[in-house]
C-alpha cells in the first residue's frame, strides 16, 4: 500500500519509477549489459583495427588465410568463409541489428500505443474504421513495399537527406547503408500493427473501469484520459510485447536480407551473421555460436530491462 | 452482437478488394516483369507479349478487367506456372501451410499457456524465471537457425526423424516444433504479463474477498481477463501460421503457401500474388473478427456497441 | 520447452564434432535402393512441363527425360547423338540438313512420330502467339526470326523485293541438296526483304530508305507464316531445315530444349493446359506418372518409347529444393540419389572433396563475368577497364570460391580444347605482332596492381600511397557500384572483388544486392552504375554462343557493347566451313572483343554435385544435361563407381554397349 500514498502525495511518476527500477537487481544487470554492448559496438570497431588491423570487411592478401579458421588469439571468435574476423563482424552487426530493433520499436510504440489507445478509447465507428485501416495493412505484403520502396529510393533518385544520413553514419561511399534506412522506414511501418492491436484490447477492457469515470467526472479531456489514465494502466503487456517487438524486428531484418531486400553486403546484422553461421554449424560452429550468443545475450538483458521497466512503472505496482 | 458479427462479415468483402487494389498499385510500381529472364527478348516478341497479356491497354482498363473477374471470385492463370489457375493453386498448397500451422499452433498454446500461467502465478519463482528464459531463448533463437539445429541433432546424431520434405507424420514433427517455438514463447510471454494485470485487478480482489478458492479464481476469472493479450496477438499470429512462414517451408522443403507467395512477388507473378493476398486478408480479417467477438466473452467489460 | 536440452546436446556435439565429420567412405547413409528408382533435387520448381516455354536449366533437365528432339545430347560432352532422327545429310555449305527418323518413334500415347510432328512442333515454337521465350535459340532457320518477330514480306506486281536490292548481301545459288519440291525451289529463291508488321515502324523504317520509299509505292505487305519457315517433311520419316546461313554448330543448337518436340494433338485440344498431367503427352524415355507442384515430379518408364529396352529405371523422382543446405541434408541422409549442379555450398567443399566417389567437380560450359556499364563514366573510359581488370587477382578469387578456375576470356578454357588451340595460336601471332616478350604477354590479362595503379594516373585518377595501402581521392565511388542479383555465391564474389579494388588501388566500390528482378530491369536498361554480376551458360556446345553474347545492338552481354566491326568477324566465322578455320576466325573476335574490355571475365565454374556411387551411367557434362536413360542402379558394391574425378575414362560396359548401339545408325549412314 505505500506506493499508492506516494502516488497519492503526488510523487513524479517517473522519478519514482526509476527509482523502483534501481532496486530491481536483474533489472539493472541488464542495463549493465546494454549498456556495455553499447559502449562495444561504438568504440569497439576502430578498436580492433587499432589493435589488430582487422575490419569487419577485410578479406587477408594471404591467399592462405581466406577460410574459415577456429577461435584463437588473433581472431577471439575465429573467422568466416572469407578469413574476416568475427568479432569484428559481431559488433559491426550489432549497430545495424541494435539500430534496426529500437527504432523500429520505437516506432511501434509511439504510432501503435497512441493508434491503439485512441482506438480503443473512442470506440464505436471510429474505432470500427481505425482498426480496419490496420486489418488493410496487415494484408498488404510488406516485401512489396520494401522493393518498390527501395526501387524508388534506392536508385540514382535517392533523396538527398537519406544520402547525407548514410554518408553520416557509415561514411562516405557508403551507399549500401542507405537501404538501411528504407528498411527502417519499411519495418516501422509494420511492426506497430499487433502493438496497436495488443493496446487497443487492453483499452477496451480499461475504460470502463471506475478510475476513468472518475477521471472523466472530474473534467479530464479525452487526450489526458487516454495518455495519462488509459496508457499508463496498459503498460505492462505494452512493455512485454515492445520486448517481444525487438527480436522480431531483427529477425525481420535477417530475413530481408535474404531476399536481397536489407542490409547491403559487406556489412552484416546478427540475423545475417547467424543465418550464414548456421549452414556451416556442422563444420566451423564457431560461426554460428558467437553472433548468436551475442544477440541472445543482448536480447536476454532488454528483456530485464524491460520487465523491470513495466514493474517500475506500474501504478499498483505490489509484490504477490 | 449479431448485427455487429454481421456487419463486419459484410465489410470483409470491399477490404479485401481494397487491399488487392493497393497490392496491385505496388506491384506495377515494382521493377522487373514477369517474362523478364537473363535472356533479352527481342523487341517485337515482347510487344506481342505485352498484348497478348492486355499490358498496352491503359491502366484503367486492365484494372477494371482484373476487378471484374476477381469479384466474380477468379484470380485468373499463374502467370509463371502454367496452365494452373490461381485458385487451383491455393487450394492446392494452403492445406500444407494449414496442417502445420494449425499444429503448431495448438502446440505453442498448450505450451505457452501453460508456462505463462503458473509463471504468472508464481511471479519471482525460480519456475518463472527459468520458463521466461527459455521463452527469451526461443525468441532469440530464429527458425532459420532453430530449424537446422533440430535436423542435425534429430536427424543425423539421433537418426529418428527425416531432415526435410513432405511425407508421413515424422516428417511434420521438425517443421511444427520450429514453427512454435517463437509462438509458444509469445504466448507463454504475453500470458504472464497479462495474468499479473488481471490478478490485482478490483474483480479479482472481490472474488478473493468472497472466499473464492484460487482455482475458481483462476480459471473462473482470472485467465479470461488474462487472456485479452494473448487473444489479441494470436488473430494475425494465427492468420499468418495457416498462411505458412517462409522459413520454415524452405528450411524442410514443405510445399507450403508462404513460400510460393514469396516467389510469386520475386516472380512479378501478379494474378498470384493477388490471389494470395485476397486469400490472406480475408483470413487476417476474419481472424480479428473472432478475435474482437472473443474479447466480449473474455472479458464482461468489453462492450461493442 | 524442449530447446534447452537441444541446446545443452549442441553444446556436448560441438566439443565431439571433431571426431564426428571425416569418418567413412561415404557422405551419409549409402545404400542401394532395392527398386530401380532413382530420387533426385532438380533446383526449383518447374515453371512449366512445356519445353518451348522456359529459359531454365532446372527445366531443361527434366525435359531430357520427358522429349526428344531429333538429336540429343552426348551423356559425357552433350556432342549431337541420334535421338528421334537415326541419321542425317548435312549440305556442302552447311546450311541445310535432312533427317531421316526412326520408323518406331512413338508418343506416349502409342501414335506414331513423323516429320510432320518435327514440323508443327517448330513452327509451333517459332509462331509469335506462343510467346516461347527460346525462340532466339532457333533464328538460324530460314525467316524463322522474321515469323516470329511479325514482320512483313513487300511484294508488287506478283514479285517480292528481295534483301539484295535494298542493301542485303545476295546469297549464293545453293547446291543441289535432297529431292527437289516446290517448297525447296521457294525457299531458295533470293532472301526476300523483310519489314517491320508495325505500322509505325514499318513506316520509319521505309522513310529512312530512300531507294526503298520510291518502290515502295503501290506494293502490298504480305504478313509471313508459318509455312515460309525452312522445315520440309518430304515424307513422313525424312526432315529438310534450310538455315539462313553457314551454321556448322546448328547440329549442337537441336539438342536445346527449344527443339524438343511437342504433340500437337494434345496442344490443339487443350491449349495452355496440355501440360497438366491429366492431359500431357510426352515422347522421351520417361512420361508423367505423378505431379505435386513444389514436392514432386515423378516419371515412369514409357513403354511406348523407341528405345525402351534400354531404359533402366523404373522411375525418377524429381523433388523441387532450392536451399543448398537443405539439399545437402537430404542426399546425406539417404532421402535422395543425386542432386543438381552448384550445391554444394562452398564452405563444404574442402570437407565434400574427400568424397571421392561421389563428389563431381568438372568444368562447365558456363563464364561468370561483371559487366562494365560503357554508357556511364568513369567505365566508358577503357583505361579505367582495363585498370579494374588488372586489379582484381582472379587466382585468388578461385582459391577463394574452391570449384572454379580463372577466366580471363569470355569463352569459358577447358570446355572446347580444340577452340583453346584455335585462341593460344591468334594470341602468339598477336605476341609476335606487338613484339613482347612471351613473358610479358603472358601476364598482360593476369593480376598486375602496378600496371593497374599507372592506367588510373593516366586517367586521371592518380592513385596515392596512405599509410599501408592506397587510396584514390578522386575517384568517383558514388558513380560505382557492384550490382548483383541475391545469391550466396554473388555476394561472396563481390565482397571478394570490393576487398581487391580497395586493396589495390584504393577504391571501395559499394556493393548493391538486388531482388532478381529489379536487377535485371536495372541490367536490361543500362541503369546500373560500374559493375554488374553476368552469368552465361551456354546454350549449346559450341564458342558462339558465349561469343554471341556481344553480337549485336541488343544482346545478352549486359554492358551496352555494341561493335559492327566485331559482328562482322563472327559472321565472317560462321562462314567458315573447316573446323580449324572457323575456330581461328572466332578466337580473333574475342581477342577482339577482349581488347575492348566490355567485361570482366572472372571464373569458369565447375559442376558441383554429388551422386551416390550406386548411381551409374550419370556423367558430369558440361551442361549437367543428365541422359536419363543410361541411367542405372547399381546393387552390388564392387561395381559402384570409385573416384570419380576419372568417371569420364572409366569403362562402363553397359554405358558403352548402349552408346555404340545409339551412334551405330549415324555411323552407318555416313
Amino acid at each position: 500500500m505505500a506506493e499508492n500514498v506516494e502516488l497519492i502525495k503526488g510523487a513524479s511518476l517517473w522519478r519514482d519509477a526509476w527509482r523502483r527500477l534501481l532496486r530491481n537487481k536483474l533489472a539493472v544487470f541488464g542495463m549493465i549489459v546494454i549498456a556495455i554492448i553499447l559502449v562495444a559496438i561504438t568504440i569497439g570497431p576502430a578498436l580492433i583495427y587499432w589493435l589488430t588491423g582487422y575490419a569487419y570487411d577485410s578479406i587477408p592478401t594471404n591467399n592462405d588465410l581466406v577460410r574459415s579458421l577456429p577461435p584463437s588469439w588473433g581472431h577471439l571468435m575465429g573467422t568466416d568463409d572469407a578469413g574476416r574476423d568475427i568479432f569484428a563482424r559481431v559488433l559491426q552487426g550489432g549497430r545495424i541489428s541494435l539500430m534496426v530493433g529500437i527504432i523500429s520499436t520505437t516506432v511501434s510504440l509511439i504510432i501503435g500505443v497512441s493508434y491503439g489507445a485512441t482506438a480503443g478509447y473512442l470506440g464505436g465507428a471510429i474505432d470500427n474504421v481505425m482498426m480496419r485501416i490496420v486489418d488493410i495493412l496487415y494484408s498488404i505484403p510488406y516485401i512489396l513495399i520494401v522493393i518498390v520502396l527501395l526501387s524508388v529510393f534506392g536508385g540514382p533518385s535517392t533523396p538527398q537527406w537519406i544520402k547525407w544520413l548514410s554518408e553520416t553514419l557509415g561514411g562516405a561511399g557508403n551507399q549500401g547503408l542507405s537501404q538501411i534506412f528504407l528498411l527502417f522506414f519499411a519495418l516501422g511501418l509494420v511492426s506497430w500493427l499487433t502493438m496497436a492491436r495488443v493496446v487497443r484490447g487492453q483499452i477496451l477492457s480499461l475504460k470502463n473501469q471506475e478510475f476513468v469515470m472518475a477521471a472523466r467526472a472530474t473534467g479530464v479531456g479525452t487526450l489526458g484520459i487516454i495518455f495519462r489514465h488509459l496508457v499508463p494502466n496498459a503498460l505492462g503487456p505494452v512493455i512485454i510485447y515492445a520486448t517481444l517487438t525487438v527480436p522480431s524486428v531483427m529477425l525481420t531484418e535477417a530475413f530481408l536480407s535474404f531476399l536481397g531486400l536489407g542490409v547491403q553486403a559487406p556489412f552484416a546484422s546478427w540475423g545475417s551473421l547467424a543465418s550464414d553461421g548456421i549452414k556451416n554449424l556442422a563444420i566451423f560452429p564457431w560461426q554460428l555460436i558467437f553472433p548468436g550468443v551475442t544477440m541472445a545475450i543482448t536480447l536476454f538483458s532488454l528483456n530485464f530491462l524491460g520487465d523491470g521497466l513495466r514493474d517500475a512503472l506500474d501504478p499498483q505496482t505490489r509484490k504477490f | 452482437m449479431l448485427s455487429f458479427i454481421i456487419r463486419r462479415l459484410l465489410i470483409i468483402l470491399p477490404m479485401a478488394l481494397l487491399v488487392v487494389t493497393v497490392t496491385w498499385g505496388l506491384i506495377r510500381l515494382a521493377p522487373g516483369s514477369f517474362y523478364a529472364t537473363d535472356r533479352q527478348l527481342p523487341a517485337a516478341v515482347e510487344a506481342t507479349i505485352r498484348q497478348k497479356y492486355g499490358l498496352d491497354q491503359p491502366w484503367y482498363k486492365q484494372y477494371g478487367m482484373m476487378m471484374s473477374n476477381i469479384i466474380r471470385g477468379d484470380f485468373g492463370d499463374s502467370l509463371k506456372y502454367q496452365g494452373q489457375t490461381v485458385n487451383e493453386i491455393i487450394r492446392r498448397h494452403a492445406p500444407y501451410s494449414a496442417t502445420i500451422g494449425i499444429l503448431a499452433y495448438f502446440l505453442a498454446l498448450a505450451v505457452g499457456l501453460g508456462a505463462g500461467t503458473i509463471a504468472a502465478l508464481r511471479q519471482n519463482s525460480s519456475f518463472d524465471y527459468g520458463s521466461m528464459s527459455f521463452a527469451m531463448l526461443g525468441l532469440s533463437l530464429p527458425s532459420f537457425v532453430f530449424g537446422p539445429i533440430l535436423v542435425l541433432v534429430f536427424a543425423f546424431w539421433l537418426y529418428w526423424l527425416p531432415p526435410a520434405r513432405w511425407g508421413g507424420l515424422v516428417n511434420l514433427i521438425l517443421p511444427v516444433l520450429t514453427l512454435s517455438s517463437v509462438y509458444m514463447a509469445y504466448i507463454a510471454r504475453l500470458t504472464r504479463a497479462g495474468l499479473l494485470e488481471t490478478l490485482r485487478s478490483d474483480y479479482i480482489r472481490t472474488a478473493r474477498a468472497k472466499g473464492l478458492d484460487e482455482r475458481t479464481i483462476l480459471f473462473r476469472h482470472a485467465i479470461r481477463g488474462g487472456l485479452v493479450p494473448v487473444v489479441s496477438y494470436t488473430g494475425p499470429a494465427l492468420a499468418g501460421l495457416l498462411a505458412g512462414t517462409v522459413i520454415v517451408e524452405k528450411v524442410f522443403a514443405i510445399p507450403g503457401l508462404g513460400n510460393i507467395f514469396i516467389q510469386s512477388v520475386l516472380n512479378r507473378d501478379e494474378p498470384l500474388t493477388l490471389g494470395i493476398v485476397a486469400f490472406l486478408s480475408i483470413l487476417i480479417m476474419a481472424f480479428n473478427l473472432v478475435v474482437d467477438v472473443s474479447y466480449g466473452f473474455l472479458d464482461p467489460r468489453i462492450r461493442y456497441e | 520447452m524442449i530447446k534447452p536440452a537441444i541446446v545443452f546436446m549442441l553444446v556436448v556435439s560441438v566439443l565431439n564434432s571433431c571426431s564426428t565429420s571425416g569418418g567413412g567412405r561415404y557422405f551419409g547413409k549409402t545404400v542401394a535402393p532395392s527398386d530401380n528408382v532413382l530420387r533426385y533435387v532438380s533446383g526449383s520448381e518447374p515453371a512449366s512441363l512445356d519445353p518451348q516455354m522456359s529459359t531454365g536449366q532446372p527445366e531443361a533437365r527434366l525435359y531430357m527425360a520427358l522429349y526428344d528432339g531429333l538429336v540429343e545430347n552426348d551423356p559425357k560432352d552433350q556432342s549431337p547423338i541420334p535421338a528421334i532422327a537415326k541419321s542425317w545429310e548435312i549440305s556442302p555449305k552447311v546450311d541445310e540438313f535432312i533427317f531421316h527418323l526412326r520408323d518406331n518413334a512413338k508418343w506416349s500415347d502409342g501414335t506414331p512420330i513423323t516429320a510432320k510432328d518435327f514440323v508443327y512442333s517448330f513452327r509451333r515454337g517459332f509462331t509469335p502467339d506462343t510467346i516461347s521465350p527460346t525462340a532466339d535459340v532457333g533464328y538460324f532457320v530460314k525467316y524463322a526470326q522474321a515469323f516470329n518477330e511479325h514482320r512483313v514480306f513487300v511484294r508488287k506486281n506478283g514479285q517480292f523485293f528481295l534483301e539484295k536490292d535494298f542493301g542485303g548481301t545476295a546469297s549464293d545459288t545453293p547446291a543441289p541438296f535432297g529431292p527437289e519440291t516446290e517448297f525447296h525451289k521457294l525457299i531458295h529463291q533470293p532472301d526476300k526483304l523483310t519489314l517491320d508488321g508495325d505500322e509505325k515502324k514499318r513506316a520509319k523504317q521505309i522513310d529512312a530508305d530512300p531507294k526503298l520509299k520510291a518502290a515502295i509505292d503501290g506494293a502490298e505487305f504480305v504478313p509471313i507464316n508459318a509455312e515460309d519457315i525452312g522445315l520440309e517433311a518430304l515424307d513422313d520419316l525424312t526432315l529438310r531445315i534450310t538455315l539462313k546461313q553457314t551454321a556448322p554448330f546448328f547440329l549442337g543448337v537441336l539438342t536445346h530444349q527449344f527443339f524438343r518436340l511437342v504433340p500437337e494433338k494434345a496442344v490443339k485440344q487443350w491449349g495452355k493446359q496440355w501440360v497438366r498431367p491429366e492431359h500431357i503427352l510426352t515422347c522421351g524415355a520417361f512420361r508423367v506418372k505423378e505431379y505435386r507442384p513444389y514436392d514432386a515430379l515423378i516419371l515412369e518408364r514409357d513403354p511406348n518409347y523407341w528405345d525402351a529396352a534400354n531404359v533402366h529405371l523404373d522411375r525418377i523422382e524429381f523433388y523441387p529444393v532450392e536451399e543448398n543446405a537443405t539439399i545437402l541434408n537430404l542426399y546425406k541422409s539417404g532421402g535422395i540419389d543425386a542432386f543438381l549442379n552448384h550445391s554444394v555450398l562452398a564452405s563444404w567443399i574442402d570437407d565434400i572433396r574427400q568424397y571421392k566417389d561421389e563428389y563431381m567437380n568438372f568444368p562447365e560450359n558456363a563464364t561468370a563475368y561483371y559487366s562494365m556499364n560503357l554508357s556511364k563514366p568513369p567505365f566508358d573510359n577503357p583505361k579505367i577497364r582495363k585498370a579494374f581488370q588488372l586489379a582484381f587477382d582472379r587466382v585468388a578469387l578461385s582459391n577463394f570460391r574452391k570449384v572454379t578456375r580463372p577466366l580471363y576470356d569470355i569463352t569459358p578454357n577447358g570446355t572446347y580444347p580444340a577452340y583453346d588451340k584455335a585462341r593460344e595460336k591468334v594470341s602468339e601471332e598477336m605476341r609476335v605482332k606487338s613484339g613482347v616478350s612471351p613473358e610479358v604477354w603472358e601476364k598482360r590479362e593476369k593480376f598486375d596492381p602496378d600496371q593497374a595503379r599507372k592506367l588510373m594516373a593516366e586517367a586521371g585518377f592518380p592513385v596515392e600511397k596512405s599509410g599501408n595501402g592506397y587510396a584514390c581521392p578522386k575517384f568517383p565511388t558514388d558513380q560505382v557500384a557492384v550490382s548483383y542479383n541475391t545469391n550466396e555465391t554473388n555476394k561472396a564474389i563481390a565482397e571478394f572483388a570490393q576487398a581487391q579494388w580497395k586493396e589495390n588501388l584504393g577504391i571501395t566500390v559499394p556493393l548493391k544486392n538486388m531482388e532478381f528482378q529489379t536487377f535485371l530491369a536495372d541490367r536490361k536498361a543500362l541503369q546500373y552504375n560500374g559493375f554488374a554480376q553476368s552469368l552465361w551458360s551456354g546454350d549449346y556446345m559450341d564458342p558462339y554462343t558465349f561469343l554471341s553474347l556481344h553480337y549485336g545492338k541488343i544482346n545478352n552481354g549486359g554492358a551496352g557493347f555494341y561493335d559492327p566491326a566485331y559482328d562482322k568477324m563472327l559472321d565472317d566465322a560462321n562462314t567458315e566451313l573447316d573446323q580449324a578455320a572457323r575456330y581461328e576466325k572466332l578466337a580473333r573476335a574475342e581477342f577482339y572483343l577482349m581488347e575492348k574490355l566490355p567485361s570482366i571475365p572472372l571464373t569458369v565454374n565447375a559442376t558441383n554435385w554429388m551422386k551416390k556411387p550406386y548411381v551409374k551411367g550419370m556423367y558430369p557434362n558440361p551442361g549437367t544435361l543428365i541422359a536419363w536413360k543410361f541411367v542405372y542402379i547399381e546393387r552390388d558394391p564392387s561395381k559402384w563407381d570409385h573416384d570419380v574425378d576419372d568417371i569420364m575414362k572409366q569403362p562402363d560396359q553397359q554405358y558403352d554397349k548402349q552408346m555404340q548401339e545409339l551412334t551405330s545408325t549415324q555411323k552407318a549412314a555416313k
